[in-house]
């Protein structure tokens, strides 16, 4: 079976912890919605609580363009 | 906190369609598109205006390839053209008009010997041809040639020579050379010494497509026929011709004729699709003031040089009317005429799947309305652009994003800073101070200086209605929202026994009062009228009024703060564009929300007008304009003596409003009001502050994240900095701050950002 296509990837590279759980984040699964629409995408995730961190640059960055895009379908 | 609902999808295929028509009669206002006087008064068409503009700067290979759109024979046409462009030209009203023709003559002859050779053209299959001569039936071929038609030229006449003879026997000998030249470098069978009788033209008729004559041919042919003048075609006998008058006349009778061929050509009726043809009436707006030299350059007797034709080509003010967009800094943005762009922000109405690219200019039009009153047909920016709003709105296809923060706002102002209330010792009261939501915002204490003042001066007692009158929404083109918000402060107007409303913003007053605020006064009138407060400090300086587009069109608030200024003691500099012609400081329309470019090149725009310090007296302009670094007060902070001082960023600004009703409520009703204390210490680095102004990120949404972590416990340590940091959904948004620890009881803010977009982990 051909690989879920993801939009976009980060690694958390062991950089970052989640606080409440004290483990390592990992690269998982997670998806962005918005206006009815959905996009799979691999973000740092906690292992145990789930936990999606989304990046100030991702945020401001791709995160905000895709935002406008669709505000204006 | 307050909320507003998102639009669900965007899968919303429903348009609620604005008429048409309503749109078009709004269009039409606009003139840009007009044809100068001088191009309309043409029947060929010249495009008079841009071959004076390529003359003008010395460009006649431009300017004869302009002129020979219109004129296979550029030189007989200039000079035997009657020229009524001539009579129309503007300039006559003040001044000599333009010597159109003469500068055509120059055109034709200076042009001439950059003219490009005959290059390859593929010809049309259709042949034509033309029987007979005479200037109708040279140009026609000419006509003919011009759009690739193969021509034949049947003739008594010996030779082309001759043919032109007969043609422009007013031709002077050079004119004559260059024009035979031309006419042989053309791509015109001639078939010379004919007898051009009825057993003749049977004969050839078989080999051709579209038969055309001279008029003179066509009676002694034809002596029955009869030609339809605005088609010249005699339609029995399919034989284009027709009877013409003068240079002129012959020019336009063989451009119809021409078109009649096409038309032929394709098997259509000769009257399919022909558009506006001949001379027309023009609209155009001209602004005369630019007409600088007003004499004609005389003419020598044999025409103008080339340097006299630039200079006389040079007095051409290139009739245009850009009066709006001298002026609005939005349209300037936009680099469109209003007609077009009110058009293209129609069709992103009428789009059902696809990109609504005009939502963000359809959303930076401050709707102030001073392109109604500049527009010399009062063409109506802001109106085209609230409709399209709320049609957007209607439909579901309104993005929320660019207007949330502003309409959130206006929630908080009628909701947590909402206060209303009689004066101390009064049951109902005569008056209600209401000060709008950017004056308690922008300067609480000039706010609260008024209220007291018109406390102790005006008898009956004066309550206070601290909130937001519901123009936000309603420039949001949320027509529901600003429902509930009039209906709002109608019902807390009827609980203060409706006392006449003394408005402190004009737009607020203008908001109120169509919505049905009977009995409203501005403060301004209260001032004028009770006089100024006292040991009111006079001033003795020079100013530059700032006129708030709310009173647009309100003379009597534009000259009672006028008086009340020189009351002051302000020396008023005067700067174009004020009164009625006042440009909106960029918070009007939210434009400074859904676009803070375009909204700052309207303040930029506003403070060009003058070095002097801005006197304005709707709080919003006084923000804006101090936020661009200029000296600028409300004309109250002047009555009052207070000053509001720097600007507030977003979060004090909602600061100033609850600290102002909890002050008042305190100080003036002695209730003791609910304040809300932090269990903890929270501090800011000058970044974070700057970055949550910038990203209109809020105080209050940084501490709810903050108490959400102090709940939950779930944040994110980053590795490398140390930094915590914790997110939180909030309405719409997801805003995320990065801070430090110290203790459990004192944080330091680093950082600060939001998504609308909702993020979820994904199982598998």
């Amino acid at each position: 079976m051909a690989a879920e296509k993801n939009y976009y990837t980060i690694d958390p590279e062991g950089k970052l912890t989640c606080l409440k759980c004290g483990v390592p984040l990992v690269k998982g699964k997670a998806k962005f919605m918005y206006l009815d629409n959905g996009f799979p995408v691999e973000l740092p995730v906690c292992p145990v609580c789930g936990f999606v961190y989304v990046p100030e640059e991702l945020a401001l960055g791709k995160v905000a363009s895709v935002e406008r895009a669709l505000e204006d379908k | 906190m307050s909320q507003i609902q998102e639009r669900g999808s965007t899968h919303v295929y429903k348009v609620n369609k604005i008429s048409r028509e309503e749109m078009e009669s709004m269009v039409a206002r606009c003139v840009y598109e007009q044809p100068p006087f001088c191009s309309a008064a043409c029947p060929l068409k010249l495009d008079v205006r841009a071959m004076l503009k390529a003359a003008a700067d010395g460009n006649f290979k431009k300017a004869l390839q302009l002129y020979e759109k219109i004129a296979p024979f550029p030189l007989i046409l200039s000079q035997g053209c009657e020229a009524p462009c001539e009579g129309k030209c503007r300039l006559n009203e003040v001044g000599d008009g333009l010597a159109i023709r003469e500068i055509e003559r120059a055109v034709a002859r200076y042009g001439e010997q950059f003219r490009l050779g005959s290059v390859f053209r593929t010809s049309k299959r259709h042949k034509t041809a033309v029987f007979g001569s005479g200037l109708f039936a040279l140009l026609l071929a000419g006509e003919l040639e011009k759009k690739a038609y193969p021509v034949t030229v049947f003739c008594e006449e010996a030779d082309p020579e001759a043919y032109l003879r007969k043609a422009a026997p007013f031709l002077d000998e050079s004119a004559f050379a260059l024009e035979l030249r031309r006419l042989k470098g053309k791509e015109i069978r001639f078939v010379c010494g004919c007898r051009l009788n009825a057993a003749f033209y049977e004969q050839q008729k078989p080999a051709f497509d579209v038969l055309c004559a001279s008029d003179e041919v066509r009676a002694r042919l034809f002596p029955d026929s009869v030609p339809v003048p605005e088609l010249m075609i005699c339609e029995a006998e399919r034989l284009v011709s027709g009877p013409t008058e003068g240079v002129l006349g012959a020019a336009f009778g063989a451009k119809k004729a021409a078109l009649t061929v096409d038309r032929l050509a394709q098997k259509l009726d000769p009257r399919n699709t022909r558009g506006q043809e001949g001379a027309t009436d023009s609209a155009l707006y001209t602004d005369l003031s630019e007409a600088k030299v007003l004499c004609r350059v005389a003419v020598p007797a044999g025409g103008y040089t080339k340097e006299q034709a630039i200079e006389e080509a040079g007095r051409c003010i290139q009739c245009h009317c850009e009066e709006c967009l001298k002026s609005c800094a939005y349209l300037k943005h936009y680099k469109k005429h209003p007609g077009l762009l009110a058009r293209e922000i129609y069709n992103n109405t009428q789009i059902i799947m696809g990109d609504h690219q005009l939502n963000k200019p359809m959303n930076a039009c401050s709707l102030c309305g001073q392109c109604t009153v500049v527009c010399p047909n009062g063409f109506d920016m802001a109106r085209v652009c609230h409709l399209a709003r709320q049609n957007m709105v209607s439909t579901d296809k309104m993005p929320l994003a660019p207007h949330e923060f502003a309409l959130l706002d206006m929630l908080f102002s009628n909701g947590d800073a909402f206060l209303a209330r009689p004066q101390p010792g009064f049951a109902s009261c005569r008056y209600v101070f209401f000060p709008g939501c950017q004056a308690a915002a922008i300067a609480p204490e000039t706010v609260r200086a008024a209220y007291e003042d018109l406390c102790a001066r005006l008898p009956g007692g004066v309550a206070l209605m601290l909130g937001c009158c519901g123009a936000i929404a309603d420039w949001a083109g949320r027509m529901e929202m600003a429902q509930q918000a009039h209906e709002f402060l109608d019902r807390e107007l009827a609980r203060l026994g409706d006392p006449i409303v003394i408005a402190g913003c004009p737009s607020c007053a203008k908001e109120l009062r169509e919505h049905g605020v009977k009995e409203l006064r501005g403060i301004w009138d209260v001032l004028e009228e009770i006089g100024l407060p006292e040991g009111v400090h006079k001033l003795e300086r020079p100013m530059a009024l700032h006129d708030s587009c709310g009173a647009r069109g309100d003379a009597a608030t534009q000259a009672s703060i006028r008086r009340l200024a020189a009351s002051l003691g302000v020396r008023l500099t005067d700067t174009p564009y004020s009164g009625d012609r006042s440009p909106c400081c960029g918070y009007g329309g939210l434009a400074a929300y859904a676009n803070p470019e375009v909204a700052g090149e309207m303040t930029e725009q506003c403070l060009e007008r003058s070095d002097a310090p801005y006197i304005s007296y709707c709080m919003a302009c006084r923000d804006r304009f101090a936020r661009k670094g200029r000296e600028s007060k409300h004309i109250l902070e002047l009555c009052y003596g207070t000053d509001a001082g720097a600007p507030p960023d977003i979060s004090e600004k909602r600061r100033n409003r609850l600290q102002l009703k909890r002050s008042l409520l305190q100080e003036l009703w002695l209730e003791e009001p609910m304040e809300r204390k932090l269990p903890y210490t929270l501090n800011w680095t000058d970044e974070a502050r700057e970055m949550m102004d910038r990203r209109m990120i809020l105080t209050e949404d940084v501490i709810a994240v903050l108490n959400g972590f102090r709940e939950t416990g779930e944040a994110i340590l980053e590795g490398e900095s140390g930094l915590l940091v914790a997110r939180r959904r909030l309405g719409n948004a997801t805003f995320w701050i990065k801070f430090s620890r110290e203790g459990e009881n004192i944080y330091t803010v680093h950082r600060a950002w939001s998504h609308r977009m909702n993020v979820v982990k994904r199982e598998g």
